[in-house]
């Protein structure tokens, strides 16, 4: 058993150097009526965001001013977002991102599978990146809202679309 | 339907009932009577209120029936009890007392070992009522030995986990572990780290000590009685951690691409001596053991403190130089002196100088010789690398009339230190000093190295630098622009909150990092409004305050599960909506003056916090305290209908004329519209010549009867009742009932921002004791002149309130976009609150193929 372990042990990317980041993303899955659409929002600090693009080898990281970072960064957070329904991948589209405040804000939708449906989530947002990071995922986007969280390692799971 | 039924009397057939006109929500008008029906209902609520009352206890306090709860239970039974040394006010009480703890210490840097080698004479003063036979000294660096409890409980993953980043296995995936972490294993692995306690005496004789962990207790030969003194040795050395290695908040930082051979240095001394654990009135000794996120709680003393640190170093330190002759040059000691009088910073030691000395190295040692006054901890950096300039900050009157402000970094944070830190050290003192007390020492210090921010007495350690390009320039993005002034203004304004107002950070990290992220935030939108700094208003709270899985922010802070928003975003919030909503501006603002002002120099704990900003401010905050620090809930006030009602004016006259308008004002009947489009025959039409009274006269045809009953009416009123009649009548007022539902659970003010029909707009605040016997549900009636109708109302019309959800705040509805229909918007208007918006948008349709 341990000997499996260790055999399975790999390594996570190289982390920067900065420190002082708040380590927590959130994102808030919710069914648009009018529209018929899953909406996916995630909110990262900007600091966080930019910290983390260097880590992934974007020497010249700039969240505000340069579109190309922005991008990069969104399809990293896309990337490391997994959701499921059914048993089958959610495409989630990418939309794009804004700055607000001191977070920036990254927009994916889908065709929506409706409400009371189940969704599998796993949100891996910077969880390669430090180890304190913190994901929680809203289902719901008013008061009622039930929330999963996922840290580094931890495996999918499930939630009821609101 | 009536808001109030008057009938007390029997001999009062019916007092003025108000009926709906139904602009709102007619489907809700109900007539009169239903209220005499509604009478034994309401009998039985209050009986059955009276039973369920039961008696109260100081502590346990629980509602065994029913479902009421009080969010106005005031906290005494959850505060501790005043005493003389804390009062009920929440100042420190007449016989408030605190330890002091004086330092004289000689440390050397052994630079190529990277190992500090000290003395610590340490004078200890019992102001206690206490007699001590020992006392606890802090070792925090000892949370680096290998065997520490910090190491022993570090999880492999989970929350709240420093250090570098693991992954645990999960499904068919394997564990991870970075580069980072290995390193880190290896670096624990090859060196000794923690204290190597050498000697502990006092007047020649050794002392017994016990080191527990990050604790030494040091027992006395002879009891230390109150007002006392002990002065003891302690011989120590330690091996220093390479900070990004170990991730301290301290330690060294190597640039092996130095141009000298070997590379070069910045040492951050901070937590690199014995510190005296704190003795209080409310905890005795704390002992709590540094795991490493429970930042410190200390006593306040005077330090002479020594460092002998190669040649070519330059020493930034909490205190001021004692020796300038002896370590600076002459040409340094003449810019120091100019920069004293300068309106921006000036070069001590310039870019082109410490290019030259970081290319050398040191021809033997220097002795630089620091003193601080009245500090509750003492920090210090030392490099050959170091730029450093100065500026003088002046504040007429205060202690301390120019406060040196300085700034010292390598070349690595380039311009962006040059133009940005000692202008925000500088800027910070302004803005700070205006909500607390003039800035209380002679320095104020930014040093760039390893830690990302880090605050001690008189120097801040702050992480953002530049990025070297290929063609040898430096160069910076906005947003490490934003984040150095940011955590410039952040972390010097920790010297006044706790490093002046000394509240303990080991128990409560929301004390003084909720105070600082909420003056940060004010001293950053006083910096540049447009600016995206960190998110620590009301409504960025949102997502994280209806989040579940949270604890209340009175959590000891090593087990609080997510320290940013928690003990510095919400707490921050928390304060804006105080000051700029409930409390205001001036009286807020003078409490908190009056907090810092109590507590200078003195160590305040929460209930002090809490009853300060409670009387100075003239508010009961008891219920705001326990909503947001005591509890998890959130804020969301739904505006659930608006009534409108008008006043029966009695005179069968007016108001049966009302009622046949109020009918005809009624969509026709389906089934009558369809008889007519089909021409079906109607009898009455047929047959015009047969009528009879009924014909003539509807159901609102005023009879004899009805006139006399109202006559009957005004003469059953009191005098003053037929005035107040008469005069409601001849107003004719619009009267509108408001129902409100609390959906978040947390009891807040509620914010009307009202829209009439004629275009005016009018604001109100209904206070949040409004929902003091019922916390769920209330109604409320306003009352607006004739002619001045309500066409919609929105609660908190300007998002100060952290209210989750904003389509109930609407009434009449309207839909509100999501953040994603927003977004898409090519001109969005719809939220406001957006500092930076669309232009530089990701619309990444290339890229819809892979998601």
């Amino acid at each position: 058993m341990i000997a499996r372990l260790i055999a399975a042990l790999a390594l996570l990317l190289a982390a920067p150097l900065a420190a002082h980041q708040q380590k927590i993303a959130i994102s808030i899955l919710s069914h648009n009526e009018r529209t018929g659409m899953l909406e996916v929002v995630h909110q990262v600090p900007l600091h966080d965001a930019e910290h983390a693009l260097r880590a992934l080898g974007v020497r010249q990281a700039d969240i505000i001013n340069d579109t190309e970072s922005r991008r990069a960064f969104a399809r990293y957070v896309a990337d490391r977002f997994e959701l499921a329904a059914g048993g089958a991948q959610v495409r989630l589209a990418l939309l794009g991102s804004e700055i607000e405040g001191g977070g920036l804000y990254i927009y994916q939708e889908a065709p929506s599978p409706g409400r009371g449906a189940v969704l599998t989530v796993r949100s891996l947002i910077l969880t390669d990146i430090w180890a304190r990071q913190e994901n929680r995922v809203n289902f719901g986007d008013g008061t009622e809202v039930e929330t999963l969280i996922f840290r580094a390692g931890d495996p999918a799971r499930a939630g009821v679309l609101p | 339907m009536a808001m109030v039924h008057p009938c007390k009397r029997a001999r009062h057939v019916c007092k003025p009932c108000i009926i709906v006109a139904g602009l709102f929500h007619r489907s809700r008008a109900q007539p009169c009577s239903i209220f005499l029906k509604d009478k034994p209902l309401r009998l039985i609520a209050f009986l059955a209120a009276l039973l369920l009352a039961s008696p109260t206890f100081a502590q346990g306090i629980e509602q065994t029936k029913g479902d009421f709860e009080d969010k106005f239970r005031q906290l005494d039974e959850v505060l501790p009890t005043p005493n003389v040394y804390r009062n009920a006010s929440g100042a420190p009480g007449h016989e408030y007392w605190q330890q002091k703890a004086d330092y004289r210490i000689t440390a050397t840097l052994d630079e190529d070992a990277r190992r500090l080698t000290a003395t610590a004479t340490i004078t200890y003063t019992n102001n206690s009522p206490d007699t001590l036979p020992w006392i606890w000294l802090q070792l925090d660096q000892n949370i680096f030995k290998s065997d520490s409890m910090s190491e022993l409980t570090n999880t492999f993953g989970g929350p709240g986990r420093r250090g570098p980043a693991v992954s645990a296995a999960s499904g068919g995936e394997p564990a991870q572990l970075s580069l980072e972490e290995l390193r880190r294993q290896q670096a624990m692995e090859d060196n000794t780290y923690g204290y190597d306690i050498n000697r502990v005496t006092s007047g020649g004789r050794a002392l017994d000590h016990t080191i527990v962990g990050t604790l030494m207790r040091v027992d006395l030969a002879r009891a230390l009685r109150p007002g006392q003194s002990i002065t003891f040795t302690i011989d120590y050395a330690y091996n220093v951690v390479e900070e990004n290695v170990i991730f301290a908040r301290s330690g060294y930082e190597h640039f092996p691409d130095d141009p000298r051979e070997g590379g070069n240095d910045i040492f951050l001394f901070a937590q690199w001596f014995p510190r005296l654990v704190a003795y209080s009135d409310y905890e005795g000794w704390h002992n709590k053991e540094f795991l490493g996120r429970g930042e410190f709680t200390l006593e306040f003393g005077n330090y002479d403190v020594s460092m002998t640190v190669p040649d070519d170093h330059i020493v930034s330190s909490t205190g001021v130089l004692a020796n300038p002759t002896a370590v600076l040059t002459g040409a340094q000691r003449q810019r120091l002196a100019q920069a004293r009088n300068a309106d921006s910073p000036m070069f001590i030691v310039t870019p082109q100088e410490a290019a030259a000395n970081e290319a050398t190295g040191p021809t033997g040692t220097k002795t630089w010789r620091f003193t601080a006054d009245n500090v509750r901890d003492f920090a210090w950096a030392s490099s050959r690398k170091f730029i450093w300039d100065a500026q003088g900050h002046r504040q007429p009157g205060a202690e301390n009339p120019v406060v040196m402000a300085m700034s010292f970094w390598p070349k690595e944070g380039g311009d962006l230190w040059r133009k940005y830190s000692t202008a925000a050290v500088v800027h910070t003192m302004k803005v700070y000093s205006r909500f607390s007390f003039d800035y209380p020492y002679p320095t104020a210090q930014s040093v760039n190295g390893p830690v990302g921010g880090m605050e001690y007495p008189m120097i801040t350690f702050n992480g953002p630098r530049t990025i070297l390009q290929d063609d040898g320039t430096r160069t910076y993005s906005e947003s490490e622009k934003v984040f150095l002034v940011g955590v410039v203004i952040h972390e010097i304004g920790h010297i006044y909150f706790p490093m002046t107002v000394n509240s303990d950070e080991r128990q409560w990290t929301w004390m003084d990092e909720g105070i600082n992220s909420f003056l940060d935030s004010v001293a950053g939108y006083e910096w540049d409004p447009d600016m995206p700094w960190t998110r620590s208003l009301p409504r960025d709270l949102i997502p994280y305050m209806t989040s579940q899985n949270q604890v209340p922010i009175m959590t000891q802070s090593d087990s609080v599960l997510n320290l940013g928003p928690n003990a510095y975003g919400k707490p921050s919030a928390a304060y804006h909506i105080l000051r700029d909503t409930i409390i205001g501006r001036e009286r807020f603002d003078f409490a908190l003056r009056e907090y810092a002002r109590r507590w200078k120099f003195k160590r305040p704990t929460p209930s002090d916090f809490f009853r300060t900003i409670e009387e100075a401010s003239g508010t009961d905050l008891d219920w705001f305290w326990r909503g947001w620090f005591y509890t998890t809930d959130h804020v969301d006030i739904a505006l659930d209908s608006i009534y409108k009602l008008r006043l029966d004016t009695k005179n069968p006259d007016i108001d049966l004329a009302r009622r046949r308008q109020e009918l005809r004002d009624e969509p026709e009947k389906v089934g009558v519209r369809l008889n007519r489009e089909q021409n079906v025959p109607i009898w009455v039409l047929e047959n015009p010549g047969i009528t009879d009274f009924y014909d003539e006269n509807d159901q609102f045809t005023v009879t004899p009867k009805d006139r006399k009953s109202y006559e009957s009416f005004l003469e059953g009123l009191e005098p003053w009742e037929r005035r107040v009649f008469d005069r409601a009548v001849e107003e004719d007022k619009n009267y509108y009932v408001l129902s409100f539902s609390n959906k978040g659970g947390l009891v807040m003010p509620i914010i009307l921002g009202m829209t009439f029909a004629d275009g005016t707009s009018e604001r109100m605040m209904i206070p949040a004791e409004v929902w003091r016997r019922n916390p769920h549900h209330v109604s409320k009636l306003l009352v607006f002149d004739k002619g001045k109708e309500l066409a919609e109302v929105v609660v908190d019309p300007d998002w100060e309130t952290a209210d989750a959800d904003i389509e109930n705040n609407y009434y009449p509805r309207r839909i509100i976009d999501s953040r994603i229909e927003a977004f898409k918007r090519p001109d969005p208007t719809s939220r406001t609150g957006r500092d930076l918006m669309a232009e530089v948008l990701v619309r990444d349709e290339e890229d819809e193929g892979s998601q």
